[in-house]
């Protein structure tokens, strides 16, 4: 059921004549990676028609923001699903004041470059290692953007204890991925 | 706070990408950023850590209109959005459909629900979450994955009461969206009395015959509140 994944050196190039304004550019982006972005934004805004409003903002965004993606970012298809990922959390949680991150770094993500594939092995390794609330916890919040109440509504559990089984979580992830 | 401390850093850039960080804090975070090499490495490294977390979605084709409203919102060819008459004809449409479908469900769709069951082949990609109400009339089945089968088959949704009681159908399992309806007496008995759900491969429009007729294809614990 996986889709094949944008080709992140074909995405970098129209990024780059993106930050060019070049509306063609922005058309082939649009293509490659639209369907792929709006499904994710779907599992977390779960209507279509946020999801697609969520999708015209994303690339309006990364349209302003290529320039900055081109001189300092290292993975297209990363830097977009972020900026998906966070303005569809901003839209669910009704806020307007997303601050874009992807515009300030300086980062080269070896691991990233080394391939999906070996990026994925590593997680599903780790993600095994959390004991089963603290992936469930952890995937509800990273897919489908719920918040710590919502989960605790939704699963029945306290709060604090959702919010300690997030944190120890990403604790034994990190300690996991970067050993 | 002192964002450069490695623990901490890794944990509030972690929260941040998974988007458990809220409100002032998660805006504190954004902004310290801005002015820290070291939290955007730490951002970065979790956003491409966690990425393959979100491969297995199926693409979802947008509709034309969003590629003209960006068109129109990034300069390029002018591509107007709707006229104020084709809007309002939109908004009355939508208005009125939105009236009858609260008439109709108003009861079911304002049942909380919770999570039962996260129904999947692994534990990394559930291609179904599965809610009930407290009172369990209500069933809400959402397709957290865009699920493809052939044109031919469909997926059915089972209970496994056990104790050599035969499976119950719960329906059809949507390859996109959310379903949720009212159960049946039978179903909800089965439901309750059920620790496990079960995943067939059917013909299109379920199983004649009151039973699983295809492979079983998923198996998930099902989680019941104390």
């Amino acid at each position: 059921m996986s889709p094949p994944e944008p080709d992140n050196v074909e995405l970098e190039v129209l990024l780059s004549r993106c930050a060019r304004q070049d509306h063609r550019a922005l058309s082939e982006l649009y293509k490659k990676v639209s369907p792929y972005l709006l499904a994710l934004l779907l599992r977390v805004l779960r209507t279509r028609d946020l999801a697609e409003d969520a999708l015209q903002d994303v690339f309006v965004r990364a349209w302003r923001q290529a320039g900055q993606f081109e001189a300092r970012r290292g993975r297209a298809l990363a830097w977009m699903v972020s900026i998906s990922r966070y303005c569809a959390i901003d839209m669910l949680r009704g806020r307007q004041a997303w601050v874009g991150l992807e515009g300030l770094s300086e980062v080269s993500v070896s691991a990233a470059r080394a391939g999906s594939t070996l990026t994925q092995r590593a997680l599903e390794h780790c993600l095994n290692l959390l004991s089963g609330d603290q992936h469930h916890c952890l995937v509800l919040a990273y897919q489908q953007g719920l918040t710590p109440d919502n989960i605790a509504t939704s699963l029945g559990y306290p709060l604090g204890t959702v919010k300690s089984w997030v944190r120890r979580a990403l604790s034994s992830l990190r300690r996991c991925l970067d050993p | 706070m002192n964002y450069e401390r490695a623990e901490l850093r890794e944990q509030l850039a972690g929260a941040y990408v998974v988007g458990t960080l809220r409100g002032p804090a998660r805006l504190r975070f954004a902004r310290a950023c801005a002015g820290s090499q070291n939290l955007r490495s730490s951002v970065h490294r979790w956003e491409d850590q966690l990425l393959p977390l979100l491969e297995g979605v199926a693409p979802v084709l947008p509709r034309a209109r969003v590629w003209h409203k960006i068109r129109w919102r990034t300069g390029g060819r002018l591509t107007a959005p709707l006229t104020r008459k084709q809007s309002w004809r939109w908004a009355l449409a939508g208005g009125l459909a939105l009236s009858l479908g609260i008439l109709v469900s108003v009861r079911v769709l304002y049942s909380p629900l919770q999570v039962v069951a996260a129904v999947g082949q692994d534990r990394m990609h559930p291609l179904w979450t599965v809610s009930r109400s407290a009172d369990s009339n209500i069933m809400e089945i959402r397709a957290l994955q865009n699920v493809q089968s052939n044109s031919r088959s469909a997926y059915e949704l089972w209970a496994l009461p056990g104790q050599g009681t035969s499976p119950v159908s719960l329906g059809l399992l949507p390859r996109t969206g959310t379903i949720k309806r009212r159960l049946s007496i039978v179903e909800r008995g089965a439901m309750l009395r059920s620790n496990r759900l079960a995943v067939s491969l059917e013909p299109l429009g379920g199983s004649s015959t009151g039973a699983p007729t295809g492979p079983i294809l998923i198996l998930s614990d099902v989680r019941h509140s104390t």
